[in-house]
């Protein structure tokens, strides 16, 4: 320490001192700090900066603060909810919430939360109306406000908004009756189990009009609609539904002297009721259904058979089947059939029993004589699929189109043998192979999978759709390629590469604060206009001039942070000789 | 009968709760969708894939191709870097077994693909309580967990952290859970069943 030596620098004292300036005029001494910037201690080459006071935050607040009186002001607020939306804002602020969200919104969320905490009248669509914005991207904001900051908003109660409401519909003397009479109506619908889940202006929409009519002022579903802002058929639902509990069997006098102990189940809960009931009702008379369907069935069989015998006959060994009589056939036919089904699913058995039973004992012979026939040894089960599906297949039909038809296509023929063991089998999955990125392709039918891809011809008629339908989307890209080819010509194109994930630098390790300042400062070249190299110099040697020492890492440490926070790059650059008197007024005389 | 929603499990109501009524109904909980994704490491020509598919729409605009399975029921979503995303499976194997179909399927139009990183993101269910609920109480016991908003959504909205679950009540006690997996869609239920018996509402047969 010798002389020259700066020992305390910007002393927060508690008293005031004055200075004479200039023009004979006094200013009191000392710097403005303010209490949001975070601790920034003014260093002692700052002082002269315009605007300290002035900080980031500070703007944003203020900017917050005027937003808030102007929707305010626009709502009727009063200067005591519009505090408490600053306070929520500030709150807000500090935890980051605002960022990537378009201030206007937090704004809007932050005086609805102090709506919904005062209880005062107004509404999530109120605000959306003066913002212009859908109520719902408000209301995700809002929720997303109410839970970081922990804010428990007392859930809306309709009756808040029935005085609001009633001013609105012009009742004139009478407005407080008719309030009264609407609140009475809607802590009855609450009470009936009508309001959770509804959106209450709806409830308070419904009562108003009931209540009106009871006083004899004719307000039209229209008005009220402009008025509460739901739309014509909820305001309907909701008249229904209240007309529905007994409450509405009572007259006006009944209703206001008495109230009702037993309260109604919601409206809801009455209708699955009733839903139930008709599916019931459904079941029912499908079961009476099956039984006509059953005799439609036969009817529809013989007239095949008619039809048939006016067609061409067929030769050879199909010919025989469709002569053959069916009572010899029939017990010979259904033994086996019976005993095949025993092995398989009880799907199947209750097909073959449905095919054996409508269509005519013909189906059941022929398909099982054509499997005979057609000599593949498969297991049972596929079988029995078959003639599942040969049942299910021509169901309407009756069997004479099965001789029509010839030799019917077998599975294997489809493709489809895979994917019937599929069906009945079980699929083993092996979760090992999947992760070495190999395609594990146990149970997946290559078959079936080649059914979704399309075959040549397919793909050129394919191509010329989308190209015709896409065709302005195509120009397009076409243009954009003719203006990229263009700019490459002139030199001008910038090619956009696209952003790669920003690298995060390394965190510095250093053992002294000199040693950090340094490494970051190489890191990051921050300002052109200092000379890195004196300020090296400078720490080098340490002993050599006192005064220049303590300035200069005093120096680097605000180069540091103003330049970090890239506040004011046109600067004078300090070197070392500017004179003190230079730096700054307003600073507290040192003795140096 | 074909049950097209497969129930993942039964739930049996917990007794160690005060119930008048002491009935032993178990709890269906219905999973009705499956979101997963996966990656098959390799580019994607989504034009090649879009003409050449049977069921698929391309979307230029948005850059991607979206592909429908008939066996399993699933839509994904194809990217021209290789991820997908399937939804729409009813269980977690039925989401695995989509998306290898789904990788095959676009292994035989000459990609070459890798079936990596695939992952159940996430899994929807419902749930209907034999009883309806108290939604403003069931808020006002639950807070901050629980927040209603009828203005916005008719359902109470209750987000378990820990496990990352959500689940939006009704006030006619059906419940949709929204979870990473299918375990802890169960264990949210779990959670959430003792909450909602208390605020039970008692019904007029």
């Amino acid at each position: 320490m010798g002389c020259g030596t700066v020992l305390e620098d910007n002393i927060i004292v508690s008293e005031v001192q004055f200075v004479e300036s200039g023009g004979g005029g006094s200013s009191a001494v000392g710097q403005f700090v303010s209490s949001e910037s975070e601790n920034r201690i003014p260093a002692f080459g700052e002082s002269h900066i315009a605007g300290i006071g002035r900080a980031s935050r500070a703007q944003t607040l203020q900017k917050a603060r005027l937003h808030i009186n102007t929707l305010g002001h626009q709502l009727k607020m009063n200067q005591h909810c519009l505090d408490t939306a600053f306070n929520f804002y500030r709150m807000a602020l500090t935890k980051h919430l605002t960022n990537g969200r378009k201030c206007g919104h937090v704004i809007a969320a932050c005086l609805y939360l102090v709506c919904r905490t005062e209880g005062t009248p107004h509404m999530l669509l109120d605000l959306s109306d003066l913002l212009q914005v859908n109520v719902y991207v408000l209301g995700k904001t809002f929720l997303v406000l109410a839970r970081e900051l922990c804010i428990n908003a007392p859930a809306i109660d309709p009756c808040l908004y029935i005085p609001r409401f009633a001013q609105l519909l012009e009742f004139g003397e009478k407005n407080h009756d008719v309030a009264m009479t609407a609140m009475r109506l809607v802590q009855r619908m609450k009470r009936d189990w009508m309001h959770t889940g509804r959106r209450p202006s709806g409830l308070c929409g419904a009562a108003l009009l009931v209540a009106a009519r009871m006083h004899d002022f004719c307000r039209t579903v229209k008005e009220i609609v402009s008025v509460v802002k739901v739309c014509e058929s909820t305001l309907r639902k909701r008249l229904n539904e209240f007309e529905n509990t007994p409450t509405s069997e009572l007259t006006i006098e009944e209703f206001m002297r008495v109230d009702l102990d037993q309260e109604c189940d919601p409206p809801c809960y009455t209708d699955g009721l009733k839903k139930k009931k008709i599916k019931q009702l459904e079941v029912e008379l499908k079961k009476k259904m099956d039984d006509v369907e059953d005799e439609i069935h036969d009817y529809e069989d013989e007239i095949d058979a008619e039809l048939e015998s006016v067609r061409p006959k067929l030769r050879g060994v199909y010919a025989a089947y469709t002569k053959q009589e069916e009572e010899d056939v029939k017990d010979d036919v259904l033994s086996p059939s019976s005993k095949v089904s025993d092995d398989g699913d009880e799907e199947a058995e209750e097909e073959l029993q449905a095919v054996a039973k409508h269509f005519g004992k013909e189906l059941g012979e022929l398909t099982l004589e054509a499997l005979l026939k057609l000599e593949k040894k498969r297991p049972e089960e596929e079988e029995e699929e078959e003639e599942e599906e040969e049942g299910g297949v021509p169901r309407r039909k009756g069997p004479t189109l099965e001789s029509i038809l010839g030799r019917m296509p077998t599975a294997s023929t489809l493709g489809l043998s895979e994917s019937i063991s599929n069906c009945i089998g079980h699929e083993k999955e092996n979760d090992g192979a999947a992760d070495s990125g190999e395609l594990d392709l146990s149970g997946i039918d290559d078959s079936e999978i080649e059914l979704y891809l399309l075959d040549d011809r397919e793909i050129r008629v394919k191509t010329a759709l989308w190209m015709a339908e896409n065709s302005d989307y195509l120009k397009e890209q076409r243009e954009k390629e003719v203006k990229i080819a263009k700019e490459k010509e002139l030199g001008i194109y910038k090619e956009k590469k696209p952003r790669g994930p920003s690298r995060k630098r390394a965190p510095i390790r250093a053992s002294t604060a000199d040693e950090a300042i340094g490494k970051m400062l190489e890191q990051k070249k921050i300002s052109s206009k200092i000379n890195y190299d004196v300020l090296k110099d400078l720490n080098i040697k340490p002993g050599a001039s006192p005064a220049r020492v303590v300035e200069s890492p005093k120096k680097e440490p605000s180069a540091a942070k103003l330049t970090g926070r890239n506040r004011h790059p046109a600067r004078a650059p300090l070197s070392l000789s500017t004179p003190l008197s230079t730096l700054g007024k307003r600073l507290p005389i040192n003795n140096i | 009968m074909h049950e097209e929603k497969a129930p993942y499990g039964i739930l049996a109501a917990p007794h160690n709760f005060h119930m008048d009524s002491g009935n032993d109904d178990a709890l269906d909980i219905i999973i009705t969708n499956v979101v997963a994704t996966f990656k098959t490491r390799c580019h994607l020509n989504l034009r090649t894939i879009a003409l050449e598919g049977v069921n698929v729409i391309y979307k230029p605009e948005c850059g991607k191709v979206l592909m429908k399975l008939r066996k399993p029921k699933i839509t994904a979503s194809i990217w021209s870097s290789g991820k997908c995303i399937c939804t729409g499976a009813t269980s977690e194997d039925d989401a695995k077994r989509g998306a290898r179909r789904l990788a095959r399927c676009i292994q035989k139009l000459g990609f070459k693909v890798r079936f990596s990183a695939f992952k159940v993101v996430n899994v929807l269910a419902v749930c209907s309580m034999p009883f309806s609920v108290q939604l403003i109480d069931f808020t006002k016991n639950n807070r901050p967990i629980a927040s209603y908003e009828p203005e916005l959504h008719p359902a109470a909205t209750y987000r378990i952290k820990h496990i990352k679950a959500t689940i939006q009540v009704f006030s006619t006690g059906s419940i949709t859970v929204t979870g990473p997996n299918v375990q802890n869609v169960a264990t949210a239920v779990e959670e959430v069943y003792p909450l909602l018996f208390e605020c039970k509402k008692p019904l007029r047969k």
